[in-house]
């Protein structure tokens, strides 16, 4: 999936480029002390550079990754930082809610269900960030902080619902992260420490089993029928996403349609479905929470599209310093695509698979010939765009915080495919 | 869980467990479509017409021999007809759900409707007390029978309380699929478990999916109590199969604790969605949670008996049943309550009973016990409660609804006789 998974892989295999940038993304724009708004632009960006260094966002192995500024200009440079610290330490208070929330009485199950929400693999939280901006910019009043830091009396009932999706959203995605994980007995057969990988197994389905039906109840709870059907669809699309990855036919596997079906299911399909959940709970009209499933979509697109060429050129715009994760693990993503429509040899190539480095090696070449990457990340920033488009289409509004937090969330659809890394 | 998987495990370990409702359900079963009977011979000689055939799915385990329960001739008819009054409806059910599992992938489609396929339906024991608890309630069957006309407004609740029966299957069977996972088994009712034709990750993977398009099918009931309902069983059933499979030795040896588990692991699912199927109707909270005690103690009277009947299979006697579940180290009640005669039974209990010197120590204290007898006196218990929940429900003199409740009554003494 998105981001956790990716950090999750890098524990079990080697380095996967998949969600890094996001982590590093953060670390620019945190700061370190309880969200105050920053008045004069200066002081913003001193506190902005002497905080970069440190983050109370959880702890994060990463520390090798570079620090990567993205601001249009200085004058921007506040706006751009506030509403960030807007949603913080509402995203701290959720953190905690979450992780009672899995708690489970039994020991193994505890640890597996928790691990993804322990202090440090949290992971990036980039979709309750997504949310609860959107939660703002959609006019939902967040919770005053007092200047002390801490966060004022109750939200609202409405806020406090729509801080329950994103709480939902992070059970779903990381039960589906557990039970994509969950291998076939033919692995176990090959030696892998047999107990302990069947316990593991076994461990990973009962805790996606408890994620979700945690996640059922929390969905219920919030007694909105139609919130419970989108994000039943979520799951299921984020099953058939798994399947359409698993088990291609080699038709299918050269297919841009296909690719980009598969893509919406496994990764933007949980994120749009929840904006537009955010929406239908703030109770606003079939319009805008399609604007809101909009956003959503575009930006998970983009995101992925992007990612998948970060998984070839890496930190450098030449190709081959990538992981070149996907390509070796047999996982034809859009530049290749797009290379094969040029060069249609390719397609003999990708059905061989890739378990030899030389056809891995052949694949770049023809990658490099065609105009793959660059056509990848054309069709990126048109998602961006049209992410973008879909928050500048919002019903107007004056409010500082609801402008605040729009300008954020148009910020992230250029982030997300300007960053490299 | 519940019926399903005891008839799982007949495949699985070749023996006689989960026989249950399935035999009995056939000897009491019409073949013809649902007709009141008016004159006592005309039943009697349909009924035993037609106890060699029986059209509500087909069956592996046609080895299960016949054993005939009811209490007098007399009443013979009422026992019947009532059976025969969801008959069509199960058959509805059955091609609905197929319909409501199909996937866009090829693959996650043969595996989500894996289960419910011609022929591995199961016993469908759930589907069938909840639609005779709807009649019960006094919602009027949509029949040919009746007068030919029909109301709107009954039909639509019919059919969404029947969806509360397509949804409690698919509940149930993606518990199935993922506990096959878990137990590593390799058949379910009588064909080759998911997991071991597919893999685990498809099994799983379609487990979900079920669960996911039961979740959206409860959704478009806009019953938000319901849906609560159901999200709470599917909490239990993960919760009661955490605690089967994470015992500390100390839980292992508690009734209470055991109790709990049962409940979440089997009663749960049918006694929320009993409660579903009054809520739907409108029906008062004290009706609601009539119903709910009714699938309760119901759920918990059959499981019990379950585990008497591992070790007594068709006789009464010791040691001829499968004995599935002390081999697999799972102690159930009769155990339970033979360890609070013979404390030293602990210790053999702790050992993990993962040799076939201790097992046989384990039944030897069971027999000498009054284990299986007080199991079976809770059972007893149970079914009576259950009994007691339907003979509560407000006085009703449709024929269609008298019917339906001595059915649901019936069920309970079924459940605690049978023998297999």
């Amino acid at each position: 999936m998105l981001f956790s998974r990716g950090f999750y892989r890098i524990r079990r295999t080697t380095l996967n480029r998949r969600c890094q940038w996001l982590l590093s993304f953060r670390r620019d724009h945190q700061q370190l002390i309880c969200p105050t708004y920053c008045p004069s632009p200066m002081v913003s960006a001193e506190k902005a550079l002497g905080c970069r260094e440190n983050y109370s966002w959880g702890s994060c192995a990463f520390h090798g990754f570079g620090r990567q500024i993205h601001h249009q200009s200085n004058s921007v440079m506040e706006e751009q930082l506030d509403p960030f610290s807007l949603v913080e330490n509402e995203l701290s208070v959720l953190a905690n809610r979450l992780r009672s929330m899995v708690v489970a009485e039994v020991p193994d199950l505890a640890s597996a269900a928790e691990y993804f929400f322990k202090m440090g693999v949290e992971g990036k939280r980039f979709r309750p960030t997504v949310l609860l901006l959107m939660a703002t910019a959609l006019n939902v009043p967040i919770p005053v902080s007092a200047s002390n830091g801490m966060v004022d009396a109750l939200p609202t009932e409405l806020r406090r619902r729509q801080q329950c999706i994103a709480e939902i959203t992070e059970m779903i995605h990381v039960a589906s992260l557990l039970h994509d994980d969950v291998l076939d007995d033919a692995d176990t057969r090959r030696g892998i420490g047999s107990l302990n990988f069947v316990m593991g197994n076994k461990s990973a389905v009962l805790a996606g089993d408890f994620l979700l039906s945690r996640a059922c109840v929390a969905l219920a709870s919030l007694k909105n029928t139609e919130v419970v059907s989108l994000l039943a669809i979520v799951v299921e699309h984020l099953v058939t996403g798994e399947i359409m990855q698993t088990t291609t036919t080699s038709e299918q596997r050269c297919s841009m349609e296909y690719y980009m079906q598969k893509t919406y299911y496994k990764t933007a399909s949980l994120i749009s479905n929840s904006c537009k959940a955010i929406a239908l709970l703030a109770g606003k009209t079939a319009e805008v929470s399609s604007l809101a499933y909009e956003y959503g979509k575009n930006l998970g697109l983009a995101y992925q599209l992007v990612d998948d060429v970060l998984d070839f050129t890496g930190t450098s715009t030449s190709l081959g310093k990538g992981s070149l994760s996907d390509i070796r693990h047999g996982i034809i993503t859009a530049p290749i695509l797009y290379a094969m429509e040029e060069f249609p040899q390719l397609c003999e190539v990708v059905d061989r698979g890739f378990d030899n480095p030389a056809d891995v090696n052949l694949a770049l070449d023809y990658l490099g010939k065609s105009r793959g990457i660059q056509r990848a990340r054309e069709l990126a920033a048109k998602h961006a765009g049209l992410a973008s488009a879909a928050i500048d289409s919002l019903p107007e509004s004056d409010d500082k915080d609801v402008l605040k937090s729009r300008r954020a969330l148009v910020d992230l659809t250029h982030r997300v495919i300007t960053r490299t890394k | 869980m519940l019926f399903s998987r005891g008839f799982s495990r007949i495949s699985r370990t070749g023996s006689s467990r989960g026989r249950c409702l399935f035999s009995i359900l056939r000897e009491q079963h019409q073949l013809a479509p649902s007709n009141h009977f008016h004159s006592p011979r005309d039943s009697s000689e349909m009924a035993l017409g037609c106890r060699e055939n029986y059209s509500w799915g087909s069956c592996a385990f046609n080895g299960f021999g016949r054993q005939i329960h009811y209490q007098s001739s007399s009443i013979v008819e009422e026992q019947l007809d009532p059976f025969s009054l969801v008959e069509n409806e199960l058959s509805m059910l059955a091609n609905r759900l197929r319909s409501m599992v199909v996937a866009e992938v090829p693959k996650l489609a043969s595996a989500a409707e894996y289960l419910f396929k011609m022929g591995v339906e199961g016993k469908r024991f759930r589907p069938t007390v909840l639609l005779l608890l709807a009649t019960a309630l006094n919602v009027r069957i949509p029949g040919p029978a009746s007068d030919g006309v029909i109301d709107s407004l009954p039909m639509e609740l019919r059919k969404r309380q029947q969806r509360i029966a397509e949804i409690t299957e698919m509940i149930h069977v993606a518990s199935l699929l993922h506990d096959d996972v878990l137990d590593d088994a390799d058949t379910r009712r009588g064909i080759g478990s998911l997991n071991f034709v597919m893999g685990n990750k498809i099994a799983v993977l379609a487990g979900d999916f079920l669960l996911s398009r039961a979740c959206g099918a409860l959704a478009s009931l806009k019953n938000t109590e319901v849906v609560s309902l159901l999200a709470t069983a599917v909490e239990h059933l993960v919760t009661g199969e955490t605690m089967q499979m994470t015992t500390a030795s100390e839980q292992r040896c508690s009734m209470e604790y055991y109790m709990q588990k049962t409940y979440y692991k089997t009663a749960s699912l049918i006694s929320n969605s009993c409660k579903a199927v009054a809520v739907l109707a409108g029906q008062t909270t004290e009706v609601s949670m009539l119903a709910y005690e009714y699938g309760k103690n119901l759920g918990l009277a059959y499981q019990l008996i379950d585990d008497v009947l591992d070790f007594t299979g068709t006789s009464t006697t010791l040691g001829k049943g499968s004995l599935s579940d002390i081999r697999h180290g799972i102690i159930t009640a009769p155990l339970l309550y033979a360890m609070e005669e013979f404390p030293q039974l602990h210790a053999v209990c702790d050992r993990g009973l993962k040799n076939s010197a201790d097992v046989d120590l384990a039944l030897g204290y069971l027999g000498k016990s009054h284990g299986i007898q007080r199991s079976r006196e809770l059972a007893a218990k149970h079914a009576n409660l259950a009994s007691a929940a339907i003979d509560s429900l407000p006085e009703n003199d449709d024929e269609d609804v008298q019917r339906s409740r001595r059915a649901l009554v019936d069920l309970t003494q079924i459940v605690i006789t049978r023998s297999k």
